[in-house]
């Protein structure tokens, strides 16, 4: 027993140091004074300025920022009424459809997404004439439908574990539907929906591929600059956007962690 | 009778918002999910031509107002005729199908080992898988073109070491594709599993070990059994994505490695046919299709359990 | 004593006419005329194709502490569900102080209810509990907190108010469940299994607790309860359910020595069942022969019944005495063999095995510590009854 025990604890942490290894040498060759992202030649922070002078990164991070940030807010409602819709109620026309139609995107290729949307713009444009152009709001959308899944899966798994008795407790002592859902509801499943958002808004920042088909000129989001200049050759640069990247998520994770600490089941 | 009314303004606002409620997303969801899924087929059994749209319309109306429907296979004929589609679909199939099993096989012991922490040390352990599937994935493949390219870290310390005196050829190569993909998909492999082996209950264990299993018993009767929801459901978050897989190959891939999200790419972007890419989006549902249905079937088994 | 004082003072305050308690004397079921406070009227319910609740009726009286009994799928929830207004009857009238409850909201039905699980609000203190249904009636903050202190000292819980739901233990739960069912003053309480989820010596404690409670408000209680014990030492009366449908509806006492169906007989407490068919039906002599006993059973008191007709006769096992020698009257007693016995310290079960190879159980009291006339294993024994022990059920 304790001979496999060390077995898979040996095999776990090789794992670790595997997810790390590639993270870490960002952040080192980051701080790397030569051009070189592979051979150390003393310490200096010229890429976090060269970076903040760039801007066409730093245009195309505020760009991704807001597509981010709007599309996880209407995937987050969409995808707590799917849920609410799903988990709530008995039966409806559609039902099954729905369910299927939400965990689908889950495993959808992006190929696949990023191209069937690009094609519902182009036929929808010939045929009412919008959207005029891809750009900002094509990607918005092409990201809510994948969003708003990922959010409807969180929720729902929250709210079938939802005691409901407790939103019975509210209505007998006196609380009518909509202050139940503001009162009870909405408090209980606030995790949910903060991580719900957080996934959504990671997700949209993150997609090269399906942002790659729906967008069009003046519109590069972050991840089509980065994939731009990494096809050109690696920088520094990039590295030290990376670090950056890194450590703001690190923060979030690890506040978001203790905040979910203090919530009680 | 003042009552009667209250009661029915009420029932109707209340059907209201309920029809609100499922139909907003439903229709969300019709019209930039599936809707876009027909299109997709419709130009894949559409011919190409130069113009925009690139393709010929399918229902056209002739001289004598007849509705002509043409329906056009040839895209789907060249899939199978042209073995460099035939060849990047089973080199997708097989790179996805490897690439799960390397992932099992490291993601399994990380779930256990994670699942049977110290409740201390798992929330940390549990941050420190997630914290990786939170930043760029582009990023992350990045990183290992620095590690793994000619004159790259890995190399470097290999050649100073005095281990090899030229550099391993590893960037571009299955390897590296291998690497990549294992790499970037490893929290979708854990997370699922660990949400399985933390739900052991510990006394099924004691159970049967009482009744006389060894470890290795216990691991293929008991363990192994009832983790088969979370195997499956993490396995299908790794292969199938990975059947499509565009940036990878892409980035650490050789030229030769082909994978259908690559080629659907190229089809689409540098020989804007259309009809072709659609043709292959399709093709590539239908190999996904079955394995979704496994995911689902999954999913609802966890859902059983939890209950 | 203390518990009574402080409710008092409570209800004084808001509500000057409902202080009164039901004496132990006044029994309102007895009296036609007493008007009932909850008419149940032909309530059925029916999921799919299943009815949960099939016709019942029943009357409630103000300030009863009424306690439906039965397994779990006899439809008791449903019924405690449907009178709070969670689920809607398939048809018939409910009544609540003269007022028909049709098409009234929870939210705005004079009756609250104590939930098995409590359904405390996780991300709400205990203050905030119990707060929340003054809140909704749009009482004044300052109003809320005298009312709240108030309702601490009842449950004598003081001082716990800024604690998370989480942070309490099982009993303190279930007292602040109450305290917020019973805040907003309501006209009748419901209860859904209120002990269920504490341990025994708990269990006992809360039922004195919960009856004083009762008692010095004079709120309507219905508990909804599977355990029969709870039942007996809790209820003015008792309503026993059987598959949707109320089998029996009477004091403890009734219920346990006159129960009317051979499902109640069984499921109250433990009873002896015999089989028989009438051989004689006269004015306080009714005879019956069952092939399970040698002799006939007689009883002194007549049903309405034919003879020839298949009856049972029911009769609890401490309603029994055992014997050495065998008695002289020809009716009422069976031979056997001691097969087990079973010491419990205050009593001992008896199981004998008869002659037709039934099985009976007799309860002894140990009336002496070590007993001159012990009875053993294996002994062949006579278990006598007298003729107005036992119950004869037509169904």
């Amino acid at each position: 027993m304790n001979r496999n025990r060390r077995i898979v604890q040996f095999i776990s942490i090789l794992g670790f140091i595997f997810l790390y290894v590639p993270i870490i040498s960002l952040i080192i060759f980051s701080f790397n004074n030569s051009k070189l992202v592979s051979v150390w030649s003393g310490f200096s922070t010229k890429w976090y300025f060269a970076l903040l002078q760039n801007e066409q990164i730093i245009e195309a991070a505020k760009l991704s920022v807001f597509i981010a940030a709007f599309s996880a807010t209407i995937s987050l409602i969409l995808g707590t009424l799917a849920a609410i819709a799903l988990s709530r109620y008995r039966s409806f026309r559609g039902k099954s459809l729905l369910s299927g139609m939400v965990s689908a995107p889950l495993i959808m290729p992006d190929v696949i997404t990023g191209l069937s949307l690009l094609l519902l713009f182009v036929t929808l444009r010939s045929l009412i004439g919008w959207p005029a152009q891809m750009g900002a709001v094509t990607i918005i959308i092409a990201h809510i439908s994948f969003g708003m899944a990922f959010v409807a899966i969180i929720v729902q798994s929250r709210l079938l574990h939802f005691d409901k008795s407790l939103e019975e407790a509210a209505k007998d002592l006196g609380a009518k539907p909509l202050r139940v859902f503001f009162d009870i509801t909405l408090p209980i499943i606030s995790p949910a929906l903060i991580s719900g958002w957080l996934l959504a808004f990671t997700l949209s920042f993150d997609d090269l591929v399906i942002a790659s088909f729906v967008t069009g000129p003046g519109a590069s989001t972050l991840p089509i600059v980065i994939f731009s200049k990494i096809r050109l050759g690696i920088t520094p640069e990039i590295n030290a956007l990376a670090t950056i990247i890194i450590v703001l998520v690190a923060i979030f994770a690890t506040l978001a962690m203790l905040q979910m600490k203090k919530i009680p089941e | 009778m003042r009552n009667f009314i209250r009661q029915r303004e009420r029932a109707i606002s209340l059907k209201l918002g309920k029809k609100l409620v499922i139909y907003i997303p439903l229709f969300w969801l019709l019209l930039f999910f599936l809707v876009p899924f027909l299109i997709v087929t419709k130009i894949s059994l559409s011919q190409i031509t130069y113009g925009r749209p690139p393709y010929l319309p399918m229902f056209e109306w002739s001289k004598d107002n007849l509705l002509t429907i043409k329906l056009y296979f040839g895209n789907f004929f060249l899939l199978f005729s042209d073995s460099l589609y035939i060849n990047a679909y089973l080199n997708s199939l097989k790179i996805a199908a490897l690439s799960t099993f390397f992932t099992l096989l490291i993601g399994y012991p990380m779930a256990y080992f994670i699942a049977r922490a110290d409740e201390k040390i798992r929330n940390i352990l549990l941050l420190l898988v997630i914290l990786p599937f939170w930043s760029s994935f582009l990023l992350r493949v990045y990183a290992w073109i620095g590690l793994l390219k000619n004159n790259g870290i890995i190399n470097n310390i290999l050649l100073n070491m005095g281990i090899i005196d030229s550099p391993i050829k590893m960037l571009n190569t299955d390897f590296a594709l291998y690497i990549g993909i294992v790499y970037s998909y490893l929290p979708f492999m854990i997370l699922p599993l660990y949400a399985n082996l933390v739900r052991l209950d510990e006394k099924l264990l004691e159970a049967a070990r009482d009744l006389g299993a060894k470890p290795l018993a216990l691991f293929f009767t008991i363990i192994l059994p009832l983790s088969m929801p979370g195997i499956i459901a993490g396995s299908m978050l790794v292969f199938i994505p990975a059947i499509g897989e565009y940036i990878i190959p892409s980035l650490l891939g050789g030229s030769d490695s082909l994978m259908i999200g690559r080629i659907l790419w190229d089809e689409f972007s540098a020989n804007r046919d259309w009809p072709v890419a659609s043709a292959l989006a399709v093709a590539m549902l239908t190999i996904i299709i079955l394995p979704l249905i496994l995911f689902k079937n999954a999913q609802k088994k966890e859902v059983a359990i939890d209950e | 004593m203390q518990t009574k004082i402080i409710a008092n003072k409570y209800y004084d305050n808001n509500q000057s006419d409902n202080n009164h308690s039901l004496a132990a004397d006044t029994k309102p079921w007895n009296d036609k005329n007493a008007k009932p406070f909850v008419r149940i009227k032909n309530i059925s319910k029916v999921f799919g194709n299943v009815a949960a609740l099939d016709n019942v009726s029943l009357d409630i009286y103000k300030s009863e502490l009424f306690c439906l009994l039965g397994k779990s799928g006899s439809g008791k929830s449903t019924l405690l569900r449907i009178l709070a207004g969670f689920e809607k009857s398939s048809t018939g009238i409910i009544e609540i102080d003269g007022q028909n409850m049709e098409n009234i909201e929870p939210y705005e039905r004079p009756i609250n209810m104590m939930f098995q699980s409590y359904a405390l609000f996780p991300h709400m203190n205990v203050e905030q509990n119990i707060a929340y249904g003054l809140k909704r009636s749009g009482m004044k903050k300052a109003e809320i907190s005298q009312n709240v202190e108030q309702l601490l000292s009842l449950i004598k819980m003081e001082g716990y108010n800024r604690r998370k739901p989480h942070q309490l233990s099982g009993g303190q739960r279930q007292r602040v469940a109450l305290a917020r069912a019973l805040a907003r003053k309501p006209k009748l309480l419901l209860l859904d299994e209120p002990l269920g989820a504490l341990d025994k010596k708990l269990r006992q404690e809360t039922q004195f607790e919960l009856i004083n409670i009762q008692e010095t408000l004079g709120i309507t209680f219905i508990v909804v309860t599977h355990d029969q014990e709870e039942a007996m030492s809790l209820a003015t009366r008792i309503g026993v359910m059987e598959e949707g449908t109320i089998a029996q509806v009477g004091e403890p006492r009734e219920i346990y020595e006159y129960p009317a169906t051979r499902f109640v007989a069984d499921f109250v407490g433990s009873i002896n069942m015999f089989e028989g068919k009438v051989i004689k039906n006269e004015a306080a002599d009714l005879r019956i022969n069952s092939p399970e006993l040698d002799v006939n059973i007689h009883v002194a008191n007549n049903i309405a019944c034919a003879l020839g007709q298949t009856l049972w006769f029911a009769i609890r096992p401490e309603k029994i005495t055992l014997q050495k020698e065998k008695p002289k009257k020809r009716s009422n007693f069976a031979k056997g063999i001691v097969e087990e016995i079973i010491y419990l310290g205050d009593v001992s079960n008896y199981r004998i095995l008869l002659n037709s190879k039934k099985r009976i159980n007799v309860t002894r009291p140990n009336i002496s510590r070590d007993e001159k006339e012990k009875i053993s294993w294996d002994e062949e024994i006579y278990a006598v009854w007298h003729e107005n022990s036992g119950v004869v059920l037509a169904s």
